[in-house]
């Protein structure tokens, strides 16, 4: 926290600086910033708080913001859309945190070069619809579209549910503009797609989670709106029913936008035939000639594989569940959690076989039913599930042992721990499973280079060597 | 289930921390729940749901978070402030009252939210729980309560102006056990000059389809809405205490309203009513009457969209009606907006956010006729005296040439095109 006399320097220096509207320092107003989404220990909702919120709204404002904290060593916690899974939005050690949600303005769109510059505060869903005026589209489509800003998405390496042909937004990015810890400005490179000049400056700040910098400005690839789109749909007997046509459609060379296997509660619900409660379904995006041959193509696969085709509407339906279905998804009596991790495909059936019989039952976690097996299906094919939380004195104990397990089952396998949602504070401290000590230590140079006083979200990420070393 | 604290048997403070099976002592909370009803309980209950939850989808098309841009002003920031004081780890002040009535009530957010949380529900009784604790309303609100005190309706007018919109309808005065239907007109549609149009062209209509209906004048009392959204409740069941009374000596079958408000009231917040009598917002009237008329109506010639009230679409699901009429209007060329039935744009009018802070209620609603003129409509229609005061100040203040006017004033613009005899 900071030093109250200070504070009341700064509340007036930054007042001065950005406006008096912009500085936040009131309890009702810095509550929403005591946690994102994240899973805190019981009774801790509101145990973290920033010292002050600022909302800037340009990189000049910004810069002001860093240089006083750079003054005062302060911590500085850069945010987007709040919505975070993991804690790397919770102040921890208070500080300022820069609410970027005013900078949200379409920059440039450029229709010849195709790329679209924008504040980092502005929503994906912002970001397509003001495309769709072009006939562009930047394709990014996580389960928290509506609220994740392009700030925030690069700032976590967010998935994209249209990976496999758009990729996600790591792919995405062709060039930053960020403001640094001590206050100067970064242009990571030229707003160009290639280059072979120099290192990709732009990279390190992606999954950065607002370690290094401040993200002010993003220059991002996008693609002419298709012109046709069509979504095929089996229902299957079981997961591995559908998984099977989900593992031979990803060894033809069929280009679809993306698809994925999961298991419904009631799939009669859905439209599927009794019993048959395995889903499989690949979008597809393209010419109109191109998309019919894909339709039939995966129609086909379909067939080949036991699967019972789903109506158009049926498909369409299930398809809108995935940005629906996030909406809320924690707010419901029974505390749950959720992993989004990356495993080899042929160790998919092992890792959720050991992962439920064997890590999480040992700890007495039940998974929540219809979400225990689920794989995003495409290059990134991440695999994921939802548990809950057990009760009881013991419960949070018992949930991080499995969370840990979890973790482990999936480097063992030659797997990351998170595929989707950062690693903040809910896997910093075993973040050593997956990256080497020289690893971490290149991570620790590149932070100290960068932000020598640790200012940029202190706490985050990174495990400390002495943590590591215990 | 452990309570938070010896003093009261409440356990909603701490129910988490309860079910995790860690006790949290505080000893604010539940003398301060005390005495809260059920709608306070459900509003504590989302407020946890939401603290847990945190997502924020709640933003995403909330028209005060797109003007304001603060992560407070938007449901997530209520609730998360609600759950805070109702924990009592923070007290309510100027910042609170700010956020609390940085609300339309539009229910926009609910659609998005897979968990159902009842935001609109929930705000409305963090605005009780703040009247009920002493904390003073907005200057602009308290005019309002006062005006309801004393008059018994929240414009300011004596009870006699109520009738002034009914020169020509004086011997529709109601008589209790003879006349069936009941128009209850509402305190803006009846007190509103610039909207006196609309309670003649219902009543006008009325006459036309041959309805015996009859009017309370001078005699009809606010329907409440105004105490309700602002959180005053006393007074709200006050007022619903002289309707329910009044309603009940009428003795109708049934009773139509042209107000979206009035309707949703008395339909929604008066659990009783709707069992004894039948509601009917002008819209399911007028749709009925022109269904049963079974022949074609004199055609009006413009191009025209239409704006679902909040309290009559996302509240009451009413959206066939409406457009029924409108395709039944030969002539009439029908567009829709971009954001249309329950994912419609609010005007700005609700919530008392009007009263509180008009700039932000001009700009929403500008919106929302930017929306309306994208379609390339002639007229902007809608069903509740609140959008279309809202709608008009957005099109005087942009220079808008776009027609805003009720269904009730179109309708009978089409039946009074035969010289308003019934063919």
């Amino acid at each position: 926290m900071i030093d109250r006399a200070l504070l009341e320097d700064i509340k007036a220096h930054l007042s001065n600086a950005l406006g008096e509207q912009k500085v936040l320092w009131e309890n009702a107003d810095l509550l929403p910033y005591t946690k994102d989404t994240f899973r805190n220990p019981p009774g801790e909702d509101f145990r973290h708080w920033p010292d002050l919120v600022v909302l800037p709204e340009t990189t000049a404002e910004v810069q002001a913001v860093v240089r006083v904290a750079a003054k005062h060593k302060i911590p500085l916690l850069p945010k987007g859309g709040g919505s975070n899974r993991t804690g790397m939005l919770v102040p921890i050690y208070g500080g300022i945190v820069i609410d970027t949600i005013k900078m949200n303005h379409v920059v440039e769109v450029s229709v010849p070069d195709l790329y679209v510059t924008v504040q980092p505060g502005i929503t994906l869903k912002e970001v397509e619809n003001h495309l769709a005026g072009y006939g562009l589209a930047l394709n990014q489509e996580q389960g928290s579209f509506k609220v994740a800003t392009v700030g925030g998405s690069i700032s976590t390496a967010g998935f994209s549910r249209k990976h496999q042909k758009y990729g996600t937004i790591s792919d995405r990015v062709m060039s930053l503009e960020v403001v640094l810890a001590d206050g100067s400005v970064l242009r990571t490179g030229p707003k160009v797609l290639y280059t072979s000049t120099g290192y990709r400056l732009h990279q390190i700040f992606i999954g950065a989670e607002g370690t290094l910098g401040v993200i002010t400005e993003a220059t991002l690839r996008v693609e002419p709106l298709p012109e046709a789109k069509e979504v095929v749909l089996g229902f299957y007997d079981d997961f591995w029913a559908a998984n099977e046509a989900a593992q031979r459609t990803m060894a033809t060379s069929v280009t679809f936008v993306g698809g994925e296997v999961y298991e419904l509660l009631d799939g009669s619900a859905w439209g599927a035939p009794t019993g048959k409660n395995g889903v499989f379904y690949v979008a597809l995006e393209g010419t109109k000639g191109e998309v019919e041959a894909q339709v039939a193509f995966m129609k086909k696969i379909i067939k080949e594989t036991g699967g019972v085709l789903a109506s158009e509407e049926d498909a369409i339906r299930l398809f809108g569940k995935y940005t629906e279905q996030w909406c809320g998804a924690r707010a419901r009596p029974e505390i749950d959690n959720c992993f989004t991790t990356v495993v080899p495909m042929e160790k998919l059936r092992e890792y959720y076989d050991r992962l439920w019989n064997d890590v999480m039952a040992k700890q007495g976690v039940l998974h929540v039913p219809g979400v225990k097996l689920w794989l995003d299906v495409g290059r990134y094919r991440m695999a994921g599930g939802r548990y809950f939380i057990p009760k009881g004195g013991e419960g949070w104990t018992e949930y991080q042992k499995a969370a840990r397990g979890q973790a482990e089952l999936a480097t063992s396998l030659g797997g990351s721990i998170s595929g989707c949602h950062g690693v903040g504070l809910e896997h910093r401290d075993y973040l050593d499973l997956e990256y080497s000590e020289v690893a971490l230590d290149v991570m620790r140079s590149i932070k100290k280079s960068l932000d020598p006083d640790n200012i940029m979200n202190p706490g985050k990420m990174i495990p400390s060597r002495k943590r590591n070393h215990h | 289930m452990e309570f938070c604290c010896g003093k009261s048997k409440r356990y909603i403070c701490h129910m988490f921390a309860a079910s995790w099976g860690s006790r949290i002592m505080n000893p604010v909370c539940s003398a301060r729940l005390g005495n809260m009803d059920s709608e306070l309980d459900a509003a504590i209950r989302t407020s946890e749901m939401c603290s847990l939850c945190r997502c924020g989808c709640c933003k995403d098309e909330c028209p005060m978070y797109a003007e304001i841009l603060e992560e407070s002003i938007s449901p997530k920031g209520r609730n998360v402030l609600f759950r805070a004081l109702s924990q009592g780890l923070i007290s309510p002040d100027s910042k609170t009252v700010r956020i609390a009535y940085s609300c339309l009530l539009c229910k926009r957010d609910e659609i998005s939210c897979s968990a159902g949380l009842k935001n609109a529900q929930a705000t409305e009784a963090f605005r009780q729980y703040l009247v009920d604790h002493g904390i003073p309303l907005l200057s602009g609100h308290n005019v309002l309560v006062k005006s309801l005190e004393n008059y018994r309706n929240p414009w300011q007018e004596s009870k006699a102006a109520r009738k002034r919109w009914a020169k020509e309808f004086q011997d529709r005065r109601l008589v209790p056990g003879k006349t069936k239907t009941l128009f209850y007109v509402g305190c803006t549609y009846a007190l509103d000059r610039s909207l006196q149009e609309s309670p003649r062209a219902l009543a006008r209509a009325m006459e036309w389809f041959g309805e015996d209906f009859g009017l309370l004048l001078d005699l009809e009392t606010c329907c409440g809405s105004t105490a309700k959204r602002i959180g005053h409740k006393r007074l709200f069941d006050e007022l619903r205490g002289e309707n329910e009374r009044r309603l009940r000596e009428a003795k109708v079958h049934t009773i139509v309203t042209a107000c979206s408000g009035c309707y949703k009231t008395l339909k929604q917040d008066y659990p009783e009513l709707d069992k004894e009598v039948q509601i009917l917002h002008s819209t399911e009237y007028l749709a009925r009457r022109i269904r049963d008329h079974r022949q074609e109506l004199p055609p009006v010639t413009m191009k025209a969209t239409y704006h679902d009230p909040c309290h009559l679409g996302r509240y009451a699901k009413i959206y066939e009606a409406p457009r029924e009429i409108l395709g039944s209007i030969p002539g009439l060329t029908f567009a829709e907006m971009s954001s249309s039935r329950e994912l419609s744009r609010c005007c700005g009018g609700g919530g008392g956010v009007k009263t509180a802070y008009p700039e932000i209620s001009l700009a929403i609603a500008k919106k929302r006729l930017r929306d309306a003129e994208a379609t390339g409509a002639d007229a902007l229609v809608t069903a509740c005296p609140f959008c279309v005061q809202s709608l008009r100040a957005a099109a005087e203040a942009t220079g808008s040439k776009m027609e805003i006017l009720s269904l009730e004033v179109l309708v009978w613009r089409s039946l009074s095109q035969g010289g308003g005899q019934r063919n």
